[in-house]
């Protein structure tokens, strides 16, 4: 098993629901846990990561806040289409801290992981709106 | 450049003008209709406001909802989770301001008792001679529930911006607090 931070070039985000151009979605996968990718409103937010082949994933570690319940799904085509669900997580809520989860995939073979946050906690601090959530994917364990 | 999504509740009595502000809100101003007619369902608009003194826009994902009593329940399960509240009554009639206690405990319940931030809008202000409710007492309640107040003709097409505007810039200053919050947060 190797253990890859997510900053290497074979993997880009190819799809994002929304964005803040301060905080654009290659943060996502850049593995500097100083930057993050914030969704702008409204959910489901979604984004889809995309390996340059096809590549066997045991588990991905996400750090995320204001995330309630995430889908992640694969698919082993060039495309954005076709998607099978892989696993689905409640995530607890948090405050004043991120909230990291080391999520096992078991995945042998695919090109495309599309993370959905269905999804987000309200109330979570003040000033929040409840409709924008920080994520980030630090590593995938490949198989 | 951020482009933000806010849902926004419009709630209130029926009759008192939300699908007019709507439709107002919706063609900038070239449909107002005279004749009554009840919504019975949700109905969803999207309008774009742009946050003045930067490239920032709010789209704002508009659920215009029946007022009457006995549609209120039924549609309650469509509201989702507002992120914002647009409460109207009509400024000739004192009940509709009246209720507007019973509307923001509905609204409350609904969002586990989370306050949403929102404006309370006096509608019909062309109807002056027929006014029943006083601007100040309506300023003063809106303050009580963290609202802000605005006087709106749907039919004159008078200051049907500025609530939109005010709803577009509460959203956007929550959610830079938002941003700035968790800039400041620890690791897991
Ligand atoms: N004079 C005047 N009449 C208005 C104004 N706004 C709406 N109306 C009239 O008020 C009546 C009711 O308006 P609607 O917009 O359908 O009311 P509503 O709140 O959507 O009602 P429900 O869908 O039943 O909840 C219509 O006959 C409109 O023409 C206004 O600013 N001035
Ligand atoms: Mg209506």
């Amino acid at each position: 098993m190797i253990e890859s931070s997510f900053n290497s070039s074979d993997k880009k985000v190819v799809l994002v629901s929304s964005s803040d151009e301060n905080h654009p979605p290659e943060n996502i996968i850049d593995g500097n846990t100083q930057t993050f990718w914030m969704s702008t409103g409204m959910f489901p937010q979604e984004f889809i990561i995309r390996f340059a082949e096809a590549t066997g994933i045991a588990a991905v570690t996400v750090d995320s806040y204001n995330v309630k319940h995430l889908k992640i799904e694969k698919n082993n085509s060039p495309n954005v289409s076709h998607f099978e669900s892989v696993t689905e997580k409640d995530f607890e809520r948090t405050e004043g801290h991120l909230q990291s989860n080391v999520i096992s995939l078991n995945v042998n073979s695919a090109t495309h992981l599309r993370f959905i946050v269905t999804s987000g906690d309200k109330g979570c601090g003040p000033g929040c709106c409840g409709q924008s959530l920080w994520m980030k994917v630090l590593r995938d364990l490949q198989t | 450049m951020v482009k933000l999504r806010a849902r926004c509740l419009l709630a209130g009595d029926a009759a008192v003008g939300k699908s007019s502000l709507s439709h107002i809100f919706y063609s900038d101003g070239s449909l107002f209709q005279k004749n009554y007619s009840m919504t019975t369902g949700v109905e969803l608009l999207v309008k774009s406001v742009s946050i003045p003194e930067t490239n920032d826009t709010v789209e704002l994902y508009i659920l215009d909802t029946p007022g009457k009593d006995t549609l209120v329940d039924g549609c309650e399960k469509m509201w989702g989770e507002p992120s914002l509240l647009c409460l109207v009554f009509d400024l000739t009639n004192e009940q509709s301001f009246v209720n507007c206690g019973g509307w923001m405990e509905r609204v409350r319940a609904h969002c586990q008792g989370l306050h949403v931030p929102g404006v309370l809008v006096g509608n019909k202000s062309d109807l002056s001679a027929r006014r029943e409710v006083q601007a100040s007492v309506a300023r003063e309640w809106a303050q009580s529930q963290g609202l802000e107040y605005h006087e709106t003709s749907a039919k004159e097409m008078e200051n049907c911006d500025a609530p939109l505007l005010s709803l577009a810039l509460a959203f956007h200053s929550l959610y830079q607090e938002h941003r700035e919050n968790i800039q400041n947060l620890s690791p897991g």
